[in-house]
């Protein structure tokens, strides 16, 4: 498989999530050789206009709609041809065209991720592969994520573990799925009491666990210059609680979501140098989150350092 | 064993990593039954709050020690104690010998679980709560501060007559603890010798489920459930017998009659006015000083919160006029100017220390507002000084009927001058803080959280300068947050000493000193 391609796919799976998720977890399928590195630099936008209150999607005239830009430099590395890492450190700025609430902007969370590959074999007309991941975050700023829906991120470590298969057939087409279990620690808020189905009290808040999964259906295109491919994601938290009635968010809550995605990557040259990306992505139902609707755009640059 | 040490040292990274392995997370105010610093064995001669003598309340002659109907009692006690769940067992360590705290913890709460604003209707119109049909949507009651403050003084008062009235009998009939009258039975807490009739423990269980009930008629099971386990868990603790519980019981009951009677007539179901009687509120600042405040939220707010709140009784003040401060500066006015400068000076360049402070105070809704955030400080203070229930009881009494003051006293000058918050009088202005539902001038975290602290100060003199130092952070809270101009702050701190002056000359005379 042609190195563009792997690196593109590569990144593309670690940003399809970006959006709600606050650290960014790669999850596709591919794996760069090594000695390679590719620098990214990703643009997202996302909004949403309804949320859902616990389960129950409705508007808020003193949000109105609720924006979020990120901008996200990434570095990929192949270590060995066996195992690759990934870094991450995205900025965000968050802003509600109602009420009068200000937004905030500032570093999120730095992102570690490593991966290794276990299967790479051939299965009638096409490629098996199977990966790990292992993935760490950590707030990189001081910002305070008890002040949602504007916070950055839930202020708090998440460690990481993933399972990912993929089936990929020589003429294009693959499938993908991938299972992870994200365990998150907890985040300090500023008051010292807060209430959560009961009273806390203590400023320091326990971030729920969560599950998540990706299905993934695309193929290869203009001779693996071109990729196409339709996603769909979804969250469910292990424990947590639900925003209150006309109340705000906080980060004990239970944040599920079920997304679904398109993006398209090109790159230019077929050994490294420079590509492009762009998706959108939906989320259909959802639970004490925006209803995001977004896109991003991206550009990489890829080449052999050692 | 080589491998299990390697997934002990897997886990251990795991949860160094994360900063966690889901903590566990303190619930309740971390105290166990302690020995009182003193018994006050002559509380029963203090002033009361709403009674008037302590024999209003009669209860029983207590049967005589070595009499058949005492010793029934002892052995039915025995009998509970040794037969007694583990369940029962913690409840003993939970409601502890000074059990006061932890209705005041569950009062707040409750009050956390009902602060919730109604939000609009899908047509822009908002219901309000209906305390004839409190289970209706939205639930009764959405408590605020003002609910809260009011909520928590007849809370106080209750528990606190109640108390002086158990100690008067105590003293009068002399009954020692079972721990005393049976070498089998032992007390739980600390055996401080408090003479146990009538058992002050079911004072505290009665007249804070009877108080509580009123306040929050959707809890009345819950505060049931509650008040049986506390009672029950007097005999299993070997200090009350039930003829002590059964006498607390009658006590609890007919104090937190006259309690609540009075607090069906104090004026706070008319605090909630309709639109017409609210827009001649407006109107009259209006024509008085050329301003009026307006709720910006969408869609908006057609009544403020509770605009004559300012109209319920008060405790220790004669007339609300009379704490009422003077004119704030014209929207404007040079002075005006000066204060909405230093506003955005804060919105664009807060410190980390300014936000924590916003934030530390904020206790907007969904918590347990500035009255509760007062009252938890109490209570800290009472365990670190080892004060007896019914010293304890003074605290909160006293503190609380400040609070309401100061929040009756408040109101009635949000109302009156009408002032406008700074997101109406700053184009463009954003805030880290929601904007609350009424008008800016005077600040009421400013005007609570002083009344508190020096009624505090009075009673613990050693901590004073903790107190009004947190008081001013409480003020200037809310200046950083960007909901309040200093001179809110300011002139709120010194309207809420005022007010507390009255509490802290009546509390000088209570023959408690």
């Amino acid at each position: 498989m042609n190195l563009n391609s792997k690196l593109l796919s590569f990144l593309f799976g670690s940003l399809a999530i970006v959006q709600i998720s606050f650290a960014q977890t790669p999850m596709d399928a591919l794996m760069m050789p090594k000695g390679e590195i590719c620098l990214a630099v990703v643009y997202e936008e996302a909004n949403w206009d309804h949320y859902w209150e616990g389960t129950a999607l409705r508007t808020n005239g003193n949000i109105g709609t609720f924006n979020r830009k990120m901008l996200m430099p990434m570095v990929v590395g192949g270590i060995t041809d066996k195992i690759n890492v990934i870094v991450s450190l995205p900025y965000v700025k968050t802003a509600a065209t109602g009420g009068q609430m200000t937004g905030v902007e500032g570093i999120q969370d730095f992102g570690l991720s490593l991966k290794a590959q276990l299967v790479d074999k051939t299965l009638g007309p096409g490629q098996l592969m199977v990966f790990s991941n292992l993935s760490f975050s950590t707030p990189a700023s001081n910002y305070l994520s008890d002040y949602m829906p504007f916070s950055l991120g839930f202020g708090a470590n998440e460690l990481g573990i993933r399972g990912i298969g993929h089936y990929e057939l020589d003429k294009g087409p693959y499938v993908r799925g991938s299972l992870a279990y994200l365990h998150r620690g907890a985040t300090e808020a500023e008051r010292d009491y807060y209430y959560q189905d009961g009273s806390f009290y203590t400023s320091t808040m326990n971030v729920p666990d969560a599950l998540q999964a990706q299905l993934a259906i695309g193929s290869w295109f203009l001779q693996k210059k071109l990729r196409v491919e339709a996603t769909f994601n979804t969250i469910r938290c292990t424990s947590g609680d639900d925003i209150r009635s006309y109340n705000v968010p906080q980060p004990t809550n239970k944040v599920d979501f079920d997304q679904v995605g398109g993006f398209a990557q090109y790159y230019f040259k077929k050994d490294g140098g420079l590509g492009v990306l762009a998706y959108y992505n939906h989320m259909l139902s959802g639970r004490n989150m925006g209803q995001f609707s977004g896109y991003g755009l991206g550009l990489t640059y890829q080449f052999k350092a050692f | 064993m080589k491998i299990q040490l390697r997934y002990l040292f897997l886990f251990a990274s795991f949860c160094v990593l994360t900063g966690s392995c889901m903590e566990e997370l303190p619930t309740r105010l971390e105290y166990e039954g302690y020995e009182y610093a003193e018994l006050d064995e002559d509380a029963g001669n203090w002033n009361l709050i709403l009674l008037t003598n302590p024999e209003q309340v009669s209860i029983p002659n207590p049967a005589p020690a070595g009499s058949p109907d005492l010793n029934q009692e002892l052995q039915d006690a025995k009998t509970k104690i040794a037969n007694a769940t583990s369940a029962q067992r913690e409840s003993v360590k939970y409601w502890t010998n000074n059990s006061l705290l932890r209705w005041n913890e569950i009062a707040l709460e409750l009050s956390v679980k009902y602060n919730l604003i109604p939000g609009p209707n899908p047509d822009g119109t908002y219901t309000l709560p209906n305390p004839a049909d409190p289970s209706a949507t939205p639930n009764f009651p959405f408590a605020h501060p003002p609910y809260i403050s009011r909520m928590l003084a007849y809370l106080s008062v209750a528990q606190y007559d109640g108390l002086i009235t158990a100690w008067h009998y105590k003293k009068k009939f002399g009954r020692e603890a079972p721990y005393k009258l049976d070498p089998q039975i032992s007390s739980a807490y600390s055996e401080n010798g408090l003479r146990s009739y009538p058992s002050d423990g079911a004072v505290i269980a009665i007249t804070s489920r009877e108080i509580l009930s009123v306040m929050f008629p959707l809890e009345k099971e819950y505060l049931a459930k509650l008040a049986n386990e506390h009672l029950e868990s007097l005999v299993i603790a070997g200090i009350n017998l039930s003829s002590d519980v059964e006498a607390g019981i009658l006590i609890g009951t007919a104090i937190s009659k006259t309690v609540l009677a009075r607090a069906s007539t104090d004026g706070m179901r008319n605090a909630q006015t309709p639109k017409p009687i609210s827009d001649s509120i407006k109107n009259a600042a209006f024509e008085r000083f050329g301003w009026k405040w307006d709720n910006m939220e969408s869609p908006q707010r057609p009544v403020g919160l509770t605009p004559l709140f300012g109209k319920v009784k008060m405790w220790n003040v004669p007339t609300v006029e009379e704490v009422r401060p003077g004119v704030p500066p014209a929207p404007g006015s040079e002075e005006f100017n000066e204060n909405a400068e230093e506003l955005k000076r804060y919105a664009a360049n807060l410190t980390y220390e300014q936000r924590r402070i916003a934030n530390f105070w904020n206790d907007g809704l969904n918590t347990y507002s500035p009255p509760g955030h007062w009252n938890r400080f109490a209570k800290e203070t009472a365990v670190k000084y080892r004060l007896s229930p019914v010293r304890t009881a003074r605290v909160f009494a006293y503190m609380n009927m400040a609070i309401v003051d100061a929040g009756i006293s408040c109101w009635d000058t949000k109302y009156y001058y009408h002032y406008p918050r700074p997101i109406q009088t700053i184009p463009g202005f954003k805030t880290i803080l929601g904007t609350p539902n009424f008008p800016a001038y005077t600040s009421g975290h400013s005007t609570f959280s002083a009344a508190a602290a020096e009624v505090l100060s009075h009673f613990f003199p050693t901590d004073a300068s903790q107190f009004r130092k947190w008081a001013n952070e409480a003020a200037m809270s809310r200046v950083y947050g960007g909901i309040h101009y200093r001179f809110d702050a300011e002139v709120g701190l010194n309207q809420g000493k005022a007010v507390a002056a009255y509490s802290v000359a009546k509390a000088k005379l209570d023959q408690a000193d």
